[in-house]
């Protein structure tokens, strides 16, 4: 199984694997903060729950913290083999047919960057300020307020559209080569794949746009 | 003096030849292989085969290639398919079918008993390849398919789309890597044979260059095996891979191995024509091509017209037209001269010296999809060569030097007149007689190196006294030191011209002169050419760089000194042969264009000595050839 | 007919005496060089003039020119084997560059690759990964009748696509991390689409993916650059293949008996 681990395809399936989870977790989170769209309470309501049932938001977090751990780690390890085994650059890129994306060529930039992000992004909501509200009766975090709050600034809304299109990058490619990695990627499936991967992207990145987007130019 | 030759034909019934040599031949124990050892020289088909095979069975095996991996072997590029005598289509096909086209094909050149025993293990060829994961093609319900070649009326040929030999030489190769793997073959990539080293009578060793330090090495053995592939280069240009040479076996030639029948040379009728004066090679358009493409020129000489423009009425199909039974698949040599003679005449296409092969027919027949899957990477090249698209308009096809059926001369065991040298695949002379079958290249190196030579290698070691040899042995020295000495002349000659402008003059001279066409003149004329050629190369050579490290130049340069060599003696042979057979076409002997063999004087194989200088002319000796099994009689495609 | 007038180039070359020596550019020009010609017969010829002037030509390798052997590749601006898809560099024409264009040409970069000279570099690696265990173990003469084992059609061309693979290196050469994913792939793929490669498909799998660790090439990150410059377009399926096939090898690893089969 260590042998497993160590070699090159099979850190590849920890990439994939633990990008995976984070597929997963970016979906259902773009999800759940499209309320805000709709509702600040049913918005609230719907933080309320998550933070309420601490067993399983223990399990959760523990899993992401983890596997984000673990991708970055193992990111940085074959980054560093990678580029030692490419020894040197060429003088001149690769055009045309036999050019990349760019998406596919710079996975470790936008990691980084969203990274940084995550950690912001934690400071900024999770241990932000906190306000309180009542939904229904329930005295409850008022993370709506602290949303307004943050996406009123024209500089927060800047550095979170940056992000989340390097996020869009990072799913895209990520997407692809995560079946790639896992050897699902059948000849007649090829084609197809690629565009599922963009489709996914741009759902997951359109919708997380959608809510500081629309708190600065619609809500206020 | 003049000697005849003794093939060492086994006695009894021809079927039962092999089986009961086998049976009679001496046994090496496993333990005692151990302590063998075999050098072989060429990774392709058959050095390849040989060497795993050899590997296989315990011996301690040497192999050495030019390439910087045994995988880039010429047989690589070998295009349309292996003949095998299986009968899947049960078309009437047999091993006696297959060696009676090959004697035939070979216009009644070839010696009997190898031809058959070539036959029968072609069965065990296409087991071994499917054994070995090689891809041929297959048919829906999962058999294998076949495809029809050449000089042959049944559909014998397996294949993998274009690149049959690519696949076999993996299939070989892998075979051999994995007794790399094991410990029992040791590889030398980038190492150039420059000596065969012969001690007491019997080939021991070699004495290489490594070609990235430039190292003299030498090597010894109990055995050594020769599989370096044909001498086509000899033209310049031709279908063979650039460092494709004649070297090998012409230091062994040196050493006292005879070369047979050097004048029989294959000229294949379809390649891409030449394009203009800085063209470093030719390219082969496979002869599978023949099966759906169809062969045609004007019927009007000088026709400038597009080929669009030409109607069908006024379209000469001349194979069909002259060989109806045969047709477009009329053997190599018959197929090349008809391309000749018409263009010499002024119906060549375009006013170039090329004819049509069309598919416009097929395509029409079959679909533009069904031609795409079985030329598919023939077509992609041809556009990528010539810039045009074969599907829309017809290819333009010339012939190209190609293959060449002479060689070493071997007897029965594959072993040449120096004891212990065996030569196997297109390095020896034994199957093709005087013109090769399409389809049967592949075969032969497969056979000679999977099935006829580790078994008389074996033979050869148990019924030998070998004395232990090193390195350090007298022989050794003087080899090595005689190569030593050559490379420093090369060296410091220091002239003007380049090794390039050398082969290309040379080229020249034989395509013109011992190419498609021979005559007494042009060929009394051309040794006088490459004697003066030979004068003028030993003194106003240049070739820049260093001796001991990567030097592309010195390499070539010994390879054309030896063309330039070889290239006289080709022609001297040619001189004698006064009769056409096969791919050897005196214009003196000829019916209405068709070779005219005399079976009287010429029923035989010539084999050269050499008399220890270039400057010395060769000994021609003889091999009586016997067919007992068939009747001499002319060869007739019609 | 394409246009046959001649063109003008300027060459950017990396010259490089050995592998320890340090390379670097020189510039050439190419002369009146036809459309018709290959890429390396433009390279014949600017290297014939080299030799005219004393120096020493531009070494790289070559063989069949027809696209087959593998031996030929480096990079013409920044692509491996040049701009055109599918083909090698013997196998480009002159006709795909523009007159006055100036060509960088380096050789294939990577650590399992070092650099022989100029425009040469080693490649055994590959060699060794084949010996790890890119074959399928069966003696001359131990075969059984070819016809007796059908192989469904979509299998054996799934199997020759993969077999296709020359060895050129132009995937390692094109992949920003030099991985031999694509290489490797293609045989562990070519021989577990075949039923007689099945029977070591997980020690091959096992021992072809460490070797190739072993030689120092990188991992693969999907960019898909191996395939886009590949002069066979091997598929990146392979390497799914490869990865599956390496994956379950690794849960179901046998365990090797000692001293089995000893009678």
């Amino acid at each position: 199984m260590l042998d497993f681990l160590k070699s090159t395809v099979g850190r590849k399936y920890i990439m994939g694997l633990t990008g995976l989870v984070w597929m997963g977790f970016v979906l259902a989170h773009m999800a759940g903060n499209m309320l805000i769209l709709f509702s600040t309470d049913a918005f609230n309501a719907y933080g309320h729950a998550i933070v309420s049932n601490k067993p399983l938001l223990f399990v959760a977090e523990t899993v992401l913290l983890l596997t984000l751990i673990v991708h970055v780690t193992t990111a940085i390890s074959l980054t560093i083999e990678n580029r030692a085994a490419k020894k040197s650059r060429y003088a001149v890129q690769p055009t045309g047919v036999k050019s990349t994306s760019w998406a596919s060529r710079n996975m470790g930039f936008q990691g980084s960057l969203i990274l940084c992000f995550i950690i912001l992004h934690l400071i900024t909501f999770k241990y932000g300020a906190h306000y309180e509200t009542t939904v229904n009766g329930v005295v409850m975090r008022d993370l709506a307020k602290l949303m307004f709050e943050v996406f009123t600034q024209p500089g927060y809304v800047i550095w979170y559209v940056v992000c989340l299109i390097l996020l869009m990058f990072h799913l895209s490619h990520g997407v692809h080569s995560v079946f790639q990695s896992f050897g699902f990627l059948e000849r007649k499936m090829q084609a197809g794949l690629k565009t599922f991967a963009w489709i996914y992207a741009l759902i997951v990145v359109g919708g997380f746009l959608s809510q500081p987007l629309y708190v600065f130019f619609i809500h206020q | 003096m003049s000697v005849i030759l003794d093939s060492k034909v086994p006695g009894g019934s021809l079927e039962s030849k092999w089986t009961d040599h086998k049976f009679h031949m001496k046994l090496v124990n496993p333990a005692n292989k151990r302590k063998h050892s075999v050098i072989v020289i060429g990774t392709g088909l058959a050095g390849g085969a040989a060497a795993a095979s050899l590997g296989e069975l315990g011996y301690k095996v040497k192999a050495f290639c030019v390439q910087d991996s045994p995988r880039r072997a010429h047989s690589v590029a070998a295009q349309g398919g292996i003949n095998g005598a299986k009968n899947y289509q049960n078309d009437g096909d047999s091993v006696q079918r297959l060696f009676y086209d090959t004697i035939k094909g070979g216009d009644f050149r070839a010696r009997e008993a190898n031809v058959y025993r070539l036959a029968e293990v072609s069965v065990n060829i296409i087991d071994q390849a499917v054994a070995q994961g090689v891809p041929l093609a297959r048919e829906y319900g999962g058999m294998l398919a076949n495809r029809s070649f050449g000089g042959a009326q049944v559909s014998r040929t397996f294949y993998a789309r274009g690149q049959t030999g690519q696949q076999l030489l993996l299939g070989a190769y892998s075979a051999m890597m994995r007794q790399v793997d094991a410990g029992s073959v040791e590889l030398h990539a980038r190492s150039e044979m420059l000596d065969l080293v012969v001690v007491d009578g019997k080939a021991r060793g070699v004495i290489v260059r490594n070609l990235i330090t430039g190292a003299i090495e030498a090597h010894e053995a109990d055995a050594v095996v020769i599989a370096s592939g044909g001498y086509s280069n000899v033209f310049y240009l031709s279908t063979n891979a650039m460092a494709c040479a004649v070297t090998a076996s012409w230091k062994a030639h040196k050493r006292g191995s005879y070369m047979a029948n050097p004048c029989y040379t294959q000229i294949h009728p379809t390649c891409i024509p030449v394009h203009g004066e800085n063209q470093s090679k030719l390219t082969l358009m496979s002869e599978s091509l023949r099966n759906d493409g169809r062969v045609w020129v004007s019927k009007k000489a000088g026709d400038m017209r597009k080929p669009a423009d030409i109607p069908e009425n006024e379209r000469d199909y001349y194979l069909e037209r002259i060989y109806p039974s045969f047709g477009n698949l009329a053997p190599r040599d018959v197929a090349s001269r008809q391309a000749k003679y018409l263009i010499d005449k002024g119906f060549g296409v375009l006013g170039e010296e090329a004819v049509y092969l069309d598919f416009k027919e097929s395509i029409g027949r079959l679909g533009e999809d069904k031609i795409s899957e079985r030329y598919g990477n023939l077509f992609q090249m041809y556009d990528k060569i010539t810039g045009e698209n074969p599907y829309k308009t017809p290819m333009r096809i010339y012939p190209a030097p190609h293959y060449t059926m002479g060689g070493l001369w071997v007897d029965y065991n594959l072993m040449s007149t120096i004891p212990g040298l065996f030569v196997a695949g297109e390095a020896n002379f034994s199957d093709h007689g005087a013109n090769r079958l399409g389809a049967s290249a592949l075969m032969q190196g497969l056979a000679d190196g999977y099935f006829v030579i580790p078994s008389t290698i074996g033979d050869y070691i148990a019924n030998t006294k070998l004395d232990k040899v090193t390195t350090t042995n007298d022989a050794f020295k003087n080899a090595e030191n005689d190569v030593k000495t050559n490379v420093s002349r090369l060296m410091n000659i220091k002239g003007e011209r380049t090794v390039e402008s050398f082969h290309k003059e040379l080229g020249h001279i034989m395509w013109e002169n011992c190419g498609m066409a021979r005559n007494k003149q042009g060929l009394t004329g051309a040794i006088d050419q490459i004697k003066k050629l030979r004068e003028e190369f030993n003194h106003n050579v240049r070739i820049p760089g260093e001796a001991n490290r990567i030097n592309r130049e010195l390499e070539k340069a010994g390879r054309v000194a030896d063309f330039i060599e070889l290239g006289e003696l080709m022609c001297r042979d040619a001189l004698v042969r006064e009769e056409s057979c096969g791919g050897h076409f005196r214009e003196e002997h000829q019916v209405d264009g068709e070779a005219k063999r005399d079976d009287t004087n010429f029923c035989h194989v010539a084999a050269w000595e050499w008399n220890g200088s270039a400057d010395k002319a060769q000994t021609r000796h003889q091999e009586d050839l016997k067919f007992e099994n068939i009747k001499l009689a002319t060869r007739s495609y019609k | 007919m394409d246009n046959k007038k001649p063109i003008n180039l300027t060459l950017k070359v990396w010259r490089q005496q050995n592998t320890n020596s340090d390379g670097k550019f020189v510039e050439y020009d190419a002369k009146t060089v036809s459309p018709d010609a290959s890429f390396l017969e433009m390279l014949d010829a600017v290297n014939e003039e080299i030799i005219k002037k004393g120096d020493e030509p531009i070494s790289f390798d070559h063989d069949c020119r027809e696209g087959i052997c593998g031996s030929c590749g480096f990079m013409i601006n920044g692509n491996a084997h040049g701009p055109q898809k599918g083909t090698t560099i013997c196998q480009l024409h002159m006709r795909n560059f523009k007159d006055g264009e100036k060509l960088v040409l380096e050789p294939w970069s990577a650590k399992a690759f070092p650099i022989m000279k100029d425009l040469m570099v080693d490649r055994t690696a590959f060699d060794r990964i084949i010996s790890s265990g890119g074959f399928i173990s069966t003696n001359t003469g131990s075969a059984a009748e070819a016809n007796s084992t059908p192989i469904p059609k979509p299998d054996a061309d799934e199997a020759f696509l993969s077999a296709a693979c020359i060895g050129c290196g132009a995937c390692v050469a094109s992949c920003k991390n030099a991985s031999a994913a694509l290489f490797t792939s293609a045989k562990i793929s070519h021989l577990a689409h075949l039923p007689q490669g099945a029977v070591e498909k997980d020690k091959r799998a096992l021992d072809m993916v460490a070797q190739m660790d072993a030689e120092g090439f990188g991992a693969c990150t999907s960019t898909g650059a191996c395939s886009a410059a590949c002069p066979k377009e091997i598929s990146l399926i392979n390497i799914a293949k490869m990865n599956r096939e390496y994956l379950r090898a690794s849960i179901t690893k046998k365990q090797e008996m000692a001293g089995g089969g000893e009678g």
